[in-house]
């Protein structure tokens, strides 16, 4: 494991170096961007390498010389590894000059610090062997990615939402720390390895407690709460990164178990979909009714999340009846929809991150008309937002078919896995068609049309800012076009699972993946030359051109467009009683109607019902302990010595 | 003749009686000055293998409990011009009561906690619960802020006392750690106390009462 904590190193020394150099601010980022990015060049290609070539490396460090913490590296870790490290160089050279605008010299040194913190620790998360590791690492974790949120402090909301997820990864922690208890009291044992002899009650209560906790950091669904909170007042660079990599260490800790717990009942299955499908369609809703570019990717990626949860559950359900191939498709689909959305994701935010960074606004009613004048942002945003929605021949598209085939192969099983096969279908169907509207909404909205406002007429810059866009882009791409490779990667990474099933004749997949790819690709083309066929035929020709939306009008005004909210309205009525709306809209009446006005604001619904059930309560019960806190020391004393006594004679 | 260690046991316990009764700071500081020293020599009578530096250790705890703290907190008096009254919360003759109950309570519950303490001297354990309980009481029962410091080194003595038993070298080193704990505490609190005078114009505990939210 050494090229792997060499490059953990340098990208350390990426961290602490600009501590000493924030005097002078160009040298200090330029000292950060490049060591992180070069760390994570080394452990991407690290990584990769290994997935090839596939043996577990095991690496024991003494804590104070009285705790061994032990790393392992298998292909699972490799897999994750590679998502990590590859989304960790884009944005560490998108943060070059994406921080040029912070005065605050010191501020954007600490950022750096935590940003290398906050890459070492995931990557330690996915390769640590025992409990101690896993919970120290994710508690670093945790630390410096609330201390990346909470940057921009200087707003109100900005600290809330801090403050939010805070409470939701040390409430996920305690879980995860409840499940890791109840393991170690049944195996005396901090080392993962011994689990899989517990009995399966133990099993199963284990898995639920840490499906919870792992499904908070990952934001499964009425767990999500911190996330359209935390994307907007982060950085995007590190939006980037949180959304793209680091809820997948909540993936990873489900589908980690998954292996060492060695239980295939179809409960878990079932457990897995069932969370994945309401994950994958409120997510998507909700996303459509955000105003804020970043929630709607927020959003988004709680959908996200939701698709490779149901791959894992097909895969789960697989196992559980059997069928090799259900179960490889599955987890490799979830698998290499985790690389896949970790690649777009972040592309996604670096693109909010430029239209945030120039016109300084996120509200997507604001916008309009930017693809004419950030043509690279617009592109790959465009690439990003075609392949979200899984359309061929883009990366989305590779993962999500593998777990469409492997839902179909469940179609012929019994009675349960039959119904949850084919919900898995329909709830897959359902979720890529919403989050193609919804990303046409983004992308029609923002990219095209006419500026909304006078913010919203700026221009791409920063060549560090364009470039990791790109290569994201061009990553989707390739992913998309190329599947094999990555198909292969995927199912080397299912290995640790220890299914044993040998050999899978999975080319005939692979052959369809790519053959529809192909297809899709010649449209392109076709596309392409048709473009190619227009410019030289009208070339020499005048062409007119006028504002978009104009409709034939002779004073059109940018109010005339379609706005986020009229784009979705119709869609948002008919799921109404999962999205509660509120509207202000005075009706329109006689025949001089005074001025009107609408307004809508979608209220999420697990927030409501959390707040409701678990929030108002809590508050009451400790409103009504007000008066222990008396402000009289001599009784404050007396507390004291009350609880000595119980402690000696009561425990 | 009886045992030396159990008559300086029982000379700590009678001080304590004396503190509960004492109704003026400067003689409660030579109470608890006296109770600090007879507390700090028990070791020297135990029978444990004496060294030099245990002897050495011995003496320095004596010189900061018997004469260290209790030479501070006078000066602290005089420097803040406090109340030389006490200012109790439960009246003088019903703490000398809970006082004598106290003790009482202590010798019959010592038994009970079954700690391989003290094994020989029948007054070690119940002086030194009665020492961290009476220590608690007067941080109850007083007012005036430097008496409840003087409660809170009465505390101390019990803890000390327990460590007594303890083998010599394990025992310094907890009680060089706690006696640090406690200069540390002493010093702080005079510092707070100073504001609490300097805000209030009186170290009436009852004031901080105000500081509530």
């Amino acid at each position: 494991m050494q090229p792997f904590f060499l490059s953990l190193l340098i990208i350390s020394c990426g961290g602490i170096l600009p501590l000493f150099l924030w005097r002078r601010p160009l040298l200090m980022r330029g000292a950060g961007a490049t060591l992180i990015a070069a760390g994570s060049l080394l452990g991407l290609v690290d990584a990769a390498r290994q997935l090839y070539a596939p043996v577990a490396v095991t690496a024991t460090v003494d804590l104070l010389n009285t705790v061994p913490i032990t790393f392992t590296s298998d292909s699972l870790s490799a897999f994750f590894l590679v998502a990590i490290f590859a989304v960790s160089g884009l944005t560490a050279v998108y943060s070059f000059h994406y921080m040029d605008k912070s005065d605050h010299a010191v501020r954007t040194a600490v950022h750096y610090l935590f940003f290398s913190l906050l890459i070492a620790a995931m990557a330690l998360v996915v390769t640590a062997d025992d409990m101690i590791a896993f919970l120290l690492c994710w508690e670093i974790m945790s630390l410096s990615s609330f201390f990346l949120v909470v940057y921009s402090y200087e707003k109100e909301q900005n600290r809330r939402a801090a403050f939010l997820y805070a409470v939701f990864s040390q409430v996920g922690a305690m879980f995860i720390l409840a499940a890791f208890g109840v393991m170690y009291a049944c195996t005396e044992s901090f080392a993962f390895a011994g689990a899989s002899g517990m009995p399966a009650a133990i099993k199963l209560l284990v898995f639920i407690l840490a499906m919870v906790g792992f499904g908070s950091k990952a934001g499964l669904f009425p767990l999500h709460i911190w996330l359209p909170q935390a994307h907007p007042a982060a950085p995007s660079h590190i939006s980037a990164l949180m959304s793209g990599v680091m809820i997948k260490t909540g993936i990873y800790g489900i589908i980690r178990l998954y292996a060492i717990l060695e239980w295939h009942a179809p409960v878990l299955g079932q457990i897995v979909l069932a969370a994945g499908l309401v994950s994958g369609v409120m997510g998507v809703i909700y996303a459509l009714g955000q105003k804020d570019l970043k929630k709607v990717l927020a959003f988004s990626s709680v959908e996200n999340v939701g698709i490779i949860l149901i791959g894992m559950g097909v895969g789960m359900i697989g196992v559980s009846a059997g069928k090799p191939i259900m179960a490889v498709l599955g987890f490799a689909g979830g698998l290499l929809h985790v690389l896949n959305h970790a690649l777009f994701k972040s592309l996604l935010f670096m693109g909010a991150g430029m239209v945030l960074h120039r016109t300084g606004t996120g509200v997507i009613d604001h916008l309009g008309g930017l693809i004419k004048r950030m043509p690279i942002t617009g592109t790959t945003f465009l690439i990003g937002a075609l392949a979200i929605p899984g359309l061929p021949p883009f990366n989305g598209f590779v993962s999500e078919f593998l777990i469409y085939i492997g839902a179909f192969n469940g179609i012929a099983l019994g009675k349960t896995n039959f119904v949850l096969s084919l919900l898995a279908i329909v709830g897959m169907a359902l979720i890529g068609g919403l989050a193609l509207a919804a990303f046409t909404r983004v992308f029609g909205i923002v990219f095209q049309g006419e500026p909304r406002s006078p913010s919203a007429q700026a221009i791409e810059q920063g060549p560090t800012m364009l470039l990791p866009m790109i290569v994201a882009a061009a990553a989707c791409v390739v992913i998309g076009v190329f599947p094999t490779a990555f198909l292969t990667m995927a199912i080397q990474a299912v290995e640790p699972l220890q299914l044993g099933y040998g050999r899978i004749p999975l080319t005939p997949f692979i052959q369809i993946t790519a053959t529809i790819t192909r297809a899709a690709v010649v449209l392109f083309a076709v596309f392409l030359i048709l473009l190619a066929l227009r410019k030289l035929l009208y070339s020499g020709k005048t062409v007119t051109r006028s504002g978009t939306w104009g409709c034939g009008f002779t004073q059109p005004s940018a109010r005339m467009q379609y706005t986020g909210s009229s784009y979705a309205a119709s869609i948002l009525a008919f799921f109404k009683p999962l999205v509660p709306i509120e509207e202000d809209h005075p009706p329109v009446i006689g025949r001089f109607p005074v001025k009107t006005h609408y307004q809508s604001r979608t209220r999420d619904i697990a927030e409501h019902q959390m707040d409701r059930l678990i929030v108002k309560p809590v508050l009451f019960l400790f409103d009504k302990l007000r008066w222990l806190q008396h402000g009289d020391i001599h009784l404050y004393i007396g507390y004291i010595l009350l609880a000595i006594v119980v402690a000696l004679f009561f425990v | 003749m009886m045992d030396p260690v159990d008559t300086l046991l029982a000379m700590v316990l009678l001080s304590v009686l004396i503190s509960f009764g004492s109704s003026r700071l400067p003689a409660l500081i030579k109470v608890i000055a006296f109770q600090g020293v007879a507390v700090s020599i028990v070791p020297l009578f135990m029978g444990h293998e004496m060294t030099w530096g245990g002897i050495v250790f011995t003496l320095a705890t004596l010189m900061i409990r018997g004469i260290g703290i209790p030479v501070y907190l006078s000066r602290a008096i005089k420097k803040v011009a406090i109340h030389r009254e006490v200012e109790p919360v439960v009246g003088y003759h019903a703490s000398l009561l809970a006082g004598l109950v106290l003790i009482v309570a202590a010798i019959y519950v010592s038994p009970k906690f079954n700690l391989p303490v003290g094994k020989g001297y029948i007054l070690l354990l119940p002086s030194a619960i009665t020492l961290i309980v009476a220590g608690m009481f007067l941080l109850m029962a007083r007012r005036n802020a430097i008496a409840m410091v003087l409660g809170y080194i009465m505390m101390e003595n019990g803890i000390y006392l327990v460590g007594t038993t303890f083998s010599m070298r394990a025992q310094h080193i907890v009680e060089f750690g706690i006696l640090l704990d406690v200069l540390a505490g002493v010093m702080i609190m005079a510092i707070i106390l100073q504001n609490i005078k300097k805000t209030f114009n009186d170290v009436n505990t009852t004031l901080l009462r105000t500081l509530k939210e």
